[in-house]
């Protein structure tokens, strides 16, 4: 049974967060030494976290007439809803929120990253910048359809909304292994929300960093931690949407979810650099044609089960 | 206080280095990506992101502005570095790396510049200036009006060829004089677009500081959203003592002995260096730097048995990858008949296809040169051809490649545009000092 933790508990979870996606980073780290042929040392799994010091003594630029405004604003939003995003998750069999509504809370914090994300391109004054923050918005089209099929899949399942009682229906069957196509599209669209791996278009090299292309120091380091607080808070949601949350035998239940959350974690950074960069009209054309239909599909298997039974 | 000196000490410890290539420096440009990936120092992709500023090679006049405004771009704190010969380039950024990291070093240098707010080694006449169509009025404004401080001053100077060829100056369109703005910039003007609606056009320049990009080539762009509505290639500067890829051919064309075997170890480089940038454009990283790793290799003489089979196993792995051949097909179609006019020759020419095509025909062609890096025979005509085709006395091989581009680029979205230009990667250097530019419609 998941309890709801005290109201401290609410700053545990930024902490706890940060922890896993300093770990996804050096993991990371260590994938891009091995492609480049260098020496697997622990300098080189910690070199990207030698960028918070870099970037915090670094100095904070602006630009010819930019909309400082909704530049900052924007690039607040993104580590922001990557936060809010983490309080509906439970962690072994505490949760910081048990929210009735908690996947709808989940899918609306990961809605902020639209807003967010345009607003810093726009901010910027720059067209790079600017074609980067628009190109969210047309991967936003393409990849947010087929996420919240494969949420309402997991939630159909559960005949819940909130996140406690869906990892607790799946104490006989994972979701995952009897809902495969929406944990697939889920996996794919956590790399799409927080704009990592195959999925860094609007960050794209050939953009020269796109919304990223005029940002230093702080408001840099914000957006891109902001990009692995997305990703670890998608994984972390992984676990009681498909994988059963805390439960398992032997280990205690937050042993259980670090362990899963990891796992995910690891699949989705070992993945993420065995592909190029998918462009959003290709990838629109996936999305609307085949992953929308194979999504609906696959929400449509919980609900008849769930009428039969 | 000392907090501050520790942060920069521990900032210091991984810089970016934005390297700036100058005609003629592909050498020390190679010696510079290798350094960087031993040391695994990223590279950065824009001057807000660099805390080094790179020259490699020997600084050429037209480059005075573009260094001048990428360096006002960088946030402190920042170093310059410079590199002439292949050989300076790790001395250049461990001394680089220690300005970087030096509390009283950055001051000083932050010091003139609050003055009056200009850097001291900007040459004011900006001799980059004429270099800059589409920079308009706005670009002077940008001189003018950021003093206060040095950070002020990057973000004002915020235009011209900084930020890989980003042009705020450059946004306002020449019919539209007088509609004033914020920060002196003009609105954008309009044009029918593809479906004759009337669309605001932006003028970017993309280039010549941009990640994996050719050396001095800037590509003048016509954006209406961000589908190219007019491209226009420029080559910035001559190049200074022929290209390094077709080194061998040239020597051997001079008279001195060059087996076909270093021939092909150099061919086999150019291509592992145009795949790695075309991979890196792709967003495919990994694969980038396994191309990057290998050209190193090949440069440095690595035996040919250990990296033949590596090397084709990479070719094979690229040249089959599903994704990245969707991601590039119907992209840039460069038919046969349209590229011998232009003049294309080598595996562009022999191609005749889509980007996909291309960069399978570098990876084709990579795998027969790895066969032949130990081969000691004297370089012949039936020996490897130079990587972008043979040279004759009219036209370099990069030259028609320049030509070929403007016609692709039409209607194509930016992303498309980058991979395009990234598909025929020409190089510069090739070009003797007549031949500067080449425009098309």
């Amino acid at each position: 049974m998941i309890t709801s933790a005290p109201l401290w508990s609410v700053l545990v979870v930024p902490a706890v967060l940060a922890a896993f996606a300093a770990a996804a980073v050096a993991a990371d780290a260590l994938l891009a030494a091995r492609a480049a042929g260098r020496p697997l040392r622990a300098a080189a799994a910690a070199g990207p976290l030698a960028e918070v010091p870099r970037l915090l003594a670094g100095q904070r630029r602006t630009t010819l007439a930019p909309d400082a405004l909704l530049w900052r604003l924007g690039v607040l939003t993104v580590p922001a809803a990557g936060v809010l995003a983490a309080l509906v998750i439970p962690f072994g069999d505490v949760t910081a929120s048990r929210m009735s509504v908690g996947v709808v809370w989940f899918n609306a914090m990961e809605v902020l990253t639209w807003a967010g994300l345009w607003m810093a391109g726009w901010g910027a004054n720059s067209a790079l910048s600017l074609v980067g923050g628009y190109r969210f918005v047309a991967q936003g089209l393409a990849y947010e359809l087929p996420l919240m099929f494969a949420l309402i899949a997991a939630a159909a399942g559960a005949q819940s909304l909130n996140v406690a009682d869906i990892a607790g229906a799946q104490s006989h069957l994972w979701f995952a292994v009897w809902m495969p196509a929406a944990f697939i599209v889920y996996l794919v669209s956590v790399w799409a929300f927080s704009f990592l791996g195959p999925f860094a278009y609007p960050a794209g090299r050939d953009l020269a960093g796109g919304v990223l292309a005029e940002l230093s120091g702080v408001d840099r380091l914000a957006l891109e931690a902001g990009r692995w607080l997305l990703l670890t808070a998608g994984a972390g949601m992984a676990v009681p949407l498909f994988l059963g949350g805390g439960t398992g035998p032997a280990l205690p239940a937050w042993a259980w979810s670090a362990v899963k959350t990891l796992a995910v974690l690891a699949l989705l950074v070992w993945a993420r650099r065995r592909l190029p960069v998918l462009r959003a009209d290709r990838y629109a054309e996936l999305a609307w044609v085949v992953l929308i239909p194979l999504t609906v599909g696959q929400a449509l298997v919980p609900a008849l089960v769930d009428l039969t039974r | 206080m000392d907090l501050t000196r520790a942060m920069l000490r521990a900032g210091a410890a991984r810089p970016h280095v934005l390297t700036v290539t100058m005609p003629g420096g592909t050498a020390v440009r190679l010696a510079a990506e290798e350094q960087l990936r031993r040391r695994g120092w990223p590279a950065a992709m824009t001057p807000a992101d660099a805390d080094v500023l790179l020259v490699a090679g020997d600084p050429a006049e037209p480059f005075a502005g573009v260094l001048a405004e990428t360096w006002r771009a960088m946030p402190a704190p920042r170093a310059r570095a410079h590199a002439a010969r292949p050989g300076e380039v790790a001395a250049a950024l461990e001394a680089a790396r220690a300005r970087l990291g030096d509390r009283s070093a950055q001051q000083a240098l932050a010091a003139p510049a609050a003055g009056d707010g200009r850097d001291p080694h900007h040459d004011r006449d900006g001799a980059a200036d004429g270099h800059e169509p589409g920079t308009g009025d706005g670009g002077h404004h940008g001189h003018e009006m950021g003093g206060e401080s040095p950070g002020k001053m990057g973000g004002a100077a915020h235009r011209g060829h900084d930020m890989g060829g980003m042009n705020m100056g450059g946004m306002g369109g020449q019919d539209m004089g007088g509609m004033g703005m914020p920060g002196g910039l003009r609105m954008a003007g309009r044009g029918a677009d593809r479906d004759g609606l009337r669309l605001d056009q932006l003028h970017v320049p993309l280039g010549p500081v941009l990640p994996d990009w050719p050396a001095g080539l800037v590509v003048h762009l016509t954006l209406q959203g961000d589908v190219v509505q007019r491209a226009e290639a420029q080559a910035l500067g001559p190049g200074a003592g022929g290209s390094f890829w077709s080194e061998p051919w040239l020597r051997a064309a001079a008279g001195e002995p060059v087996t076909a075997g270093e021939a092909a170890r150099r061919r086999a480089a150019s291509h592992l260096d145009s795949l790695g940038r075309f991979l890196a454009v792709a967003g495919w990283d990994d694969a980038a730097a396994v191309a990057r790793r290998f050209r190193d290799g090949a440069l440095a003489g690595a035996p040919g048995s250990r990296l033949r089979p590596a090397v084709h196993r990479f070719a094979r792995r690229v040249a089959r990858s599903r994704t990245l051949a969707w991601l590039t097909c119907g992209l840039g179609v460069l038919m046969p008949d349209d590229a011998a006019a232009a003049g294309v020759r080598g595996p562009a020419l022999r191609a005749a296809g889509d980007v996909t095509a291309r960069y399978r025909a570098w990876c084709a062609e990579l795998a027969d040169a790895a066969a032949a890096l130990d081969d000691g025979s004297p370089l012949g005509v039936a020996g490897p051809e130079p990587p972008r085709g043979p040279e004759d006395d009219t036209r370099a091989p990069s030259a028609g490649l320049l030509a070929a581009l403007p016609g692709l680029l039409d209607g194509a979205e930016l992303a498309a545009a980058r991979l395009i230009i990234a598909s025929l990667d020409p190089d510069l250097d090739e070009f003797p000092a007549r031949a500067q530019a080449s425009h098309d419609h």
